[in-house]
């Protein structure tokens, strides 16, 4: 195939002609080396630790460049190395690399069974309370929840989510809309730069709890904080038809009035 | 490519698209497979075959498109190469693929750095007790 292209254009025009079943917008990520070297030279361990949560937080967008291999985690590591920071102030960012790392080994393991149930949900519903279509207004941006329309539209024009962004959306796809976590994590590979088989189905499954011992949910306020009240400000539905809006014994009571599982706080490289 | 027979030919797939990716430093002149298949299956979208693609371009690599067995099987015969070298990867599909090819020639796949160590015994039933054994490895402290 042709290895020549004069522009960016160029090769988007080319690719469009010769995959004309790939749809969809093209983000403005550049793939190659080059690209993910300088992303990891920008890479910030200090800032990383305290403000990873936030969507403006030091995050470091090399997740597209690690699924393909185009930098190893060793690389990372090491470079890290090389600029001299100590343990403490790597721990936090390093604890997030080894989160890929441990999601490959148990790829390794299971192979396809990334696609089962690991275990069984702990919502008080079983898989067959979930359904297997994914609602036309989360695909179309069109629910009414600014958050969330925004997530959708983010994902399918950047092929980027935040971290946080995407336990959101996962969460309100699954537990908000009761859809099987497998229609949700097919939605995302097509998109996703990083997509990958591992941490994105096993992820899900931390989020439907199919492979952990709750579902993750989250509140109206632990979202207004960690985006700065971006999309709630102006979102119509704030004050009182917000369907994230409660304390969360009280969104446990509606989302899963027959489950029993510990209040305590969740972490998958987030905390609540 | 070479203009001239050679014995070994390099296949570097979608998880290891890096020029330092050992298979391509061991052995410098390689064809890529454009794994066409796999795109279809997971209806891959036009960004990430974009992205993919920029990658592939600065590789000092061919590509070619369609399926992995016969597109790989077709250059073997082309090149007149004994050996496949390649680079590990957890994919099922991908040991599939490898299984397949070892029955018809001599297949080396060659690891990449790991995080961590291998450990004779890991216990991975949640994040927590991996990262117990991790952290003990992964950086200097
Ligand atoms: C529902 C859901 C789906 C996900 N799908 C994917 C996916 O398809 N591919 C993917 O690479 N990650 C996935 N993640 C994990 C995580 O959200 C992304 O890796 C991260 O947001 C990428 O952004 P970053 O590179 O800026 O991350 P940073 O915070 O800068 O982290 C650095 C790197 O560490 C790794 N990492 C960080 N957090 C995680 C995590 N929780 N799990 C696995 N690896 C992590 C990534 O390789 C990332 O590039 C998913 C998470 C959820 C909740």
């Amino acid at each position: 195939m042709q290895r020549e292209f004069a522009s960016r254009e160029d090769l988007i025009a080319y690719v469009t002609q010769v995959f004309p079943g790939a749809k969809g917008a093209v983000s403005e990520t550049v793939g190659g080396r080059r690209a993910a070297l300088h992303k990891l030279a920008q890479l910030q361990p200090h800032a990383y630790g305290d403000t990873r949560n936030y969507l403006d937080g030091a995050v470091t967008h090399l997740s597209p460049y690690l699924r393909h291999g185009v930098l190893t985690l060793a690389e990372v590591r090491d470079y890290l190395q090389s600029q001299g920071y100590p343990w403490s102030v790597v721990e936090p960012f390093l604890r997030q690399l080894a989160w890929r790392d441990y999601w490959q080994k148990l790829y390794e393991q299971w192979g396809e069974g990334i696609w089962q149930d690991r275990e069984p949900y702990k919502t008080g519903f079983t898989a067959a309370d979930y359904g297997e279509e994914l609602p036309a207004d989360i695909t179309n941006g069109t629910t009414g929840l600014l958050c969330m329309d925004s997530f959708s539209q983010e994902l399918q024009t950047t092929g980027y989510l935040h971290n946080h962004v995407r336990l959101w959306l996962a969460a309100y796809i699954i537990h908000w809309r009761r859809v099987k976590w497998q229609t949700g994590a097919a939605w995302f590979l097509m998109h996703l730069l990083d997509g990958d088989p591992a941490s994105n189905n096993l992820s899900w499954q931390w989020v439907a709890s199919t492979f952990s011992v709750k579902p993750y949910y989250f509140n109206q306020e632990n979202l207004a904080r960690y985006t700065q009240q971006k999309w709630c400000m102006s979102c119509p539905h704030l004050a009182k038809t917000c369907p994230f809006l409660g304390s969360y014994e009280q969104l446990h009571k509606r989302l899963f009035p027959h489950a029993e599982f510990p209040q305590s706080h969740s972490r998958l490289g987030t905390r609540r | 490519m070479p203009n001239f027979p050679s014995p070994t030919l390099v296949w570097v797939h979608g998880d290891s698209l890096s020029p330092t990716n050992p298979a391509l430093l061991t052995y410098p002149d390689a064809p890529a497979v454009w794994d066409e298949e796999l795109l279809n299956q997971w209806q891959i979208s036009r960004k990430r075959i974009v992205f993919i693609y920029e990658c592939l371009l600065e590789l000092p690599v061919e590509i070619r498109r369609g399926n992995v067995m016969e597109k790989l099987t077709q250059l073997m015969q082309e090149y007149g190469a004994q050996k496949l070298v390649t680079t590990q990867s957890p994919s099922p599909r991908f040991q599939h693929i490898c299984q397949e090819l070892s029955r018809q020639f001599t297949l080396e796949i060659l690891a990449i750095p790991p995080l961590i160590p291998p450990q004779k015994y890991l216990d991975l039933k949640r994040f927590s007790r991996y990262w117990k054994v991790a952290e003990k490895h992964i950086y200097p402290h």
